[in-house]
């Protein structure tokens, strides 16, 4: 599984990373987004959607890191 | 059933420019519509625990006043997470049932609301 590191990045950078780990993914393919950045936790369910994805996961711990994790359903370029 | 979007851009230092939205968007509920405010630049100021409830024009309640009637409403509220750090406002700082959300979110908003106001 490919995994996206976003911890210590704010917004839109943990938008664009998982911009490009989309464009970059084979259709079936998971992704994992890890992010810190409050912001990420409405903002990346919407680019997912807006790029016609889908989010299968979604966590967050104690320590306010968010997990996401998302599987490339569409070609994206 | 519209949904309607108000961008708050003006700070605690207009304040005669932040009744308006909280009025604006508890009519649009009471007709039956989406109403969110969206925080942003100097709006944050609004959102930051205790400044609303220093703000009072004339004969109006005071702004904290408003706020909570808007918020019992149904009217949602939203933050821009980087305009509050860069005016120095600490996320924890932000009253509490503010969603802090980032742009893809206002993008979005606005994308899909019926209409944008801006304040």
């Amino acid at each position: 599984m490919k995994s996206v590191d976003c911890i210590g990045l704010y917004c839109p950078e943990p938008v664009f990373r998982t911009r490009k780990a989309i464009e970059e993914a084979r259709v079936g393919e998971i992704i994992e987004v890890l992010a810190d950045d409050p912001a990420a936790e409405s903002d990346i369910p919407v680019l997912v959607k807006k790029l016609g994805q889908e989010l299968v996961g979604f966590e967050k711990d104690d320590d306010g890191i968010l997990k996401f994790t998302i599987r490339v359903v569409k070609e994206v370029r | 059933m519209a949904k309607i979007v108000y961008v708050q851009t003006s700070g605690t230092d207009t304040p005669e420019r932040l009744y308006v939205p909280f009025i604006l968007a508890m009519t649009a509920k009471a007709m039956g519509d989406e109403a969110i405010i969206y925080f942003v630049v100097k709006g944050v100021t609004v959102v930051k625990r205790g400044n609303a409830e220093k703000i009072k024009i004339g004969q109006f309640p005071t702004l904290k006043e408003v706020m909570d009637q808007a918020v019992q409403s149904g009217v949602e509220m939203m933050v821009c997470d980087r305009s509050s750090e860069l005016l120095g406002i600490d996320s924890g700082e932000i009253v509490e049932g503010v969603k802090v959300v980032g742009a893809a979110t206002l993008n979005q908003l606005v994308l899909e609301a019926d209409a944008a106001l801006y304040f």
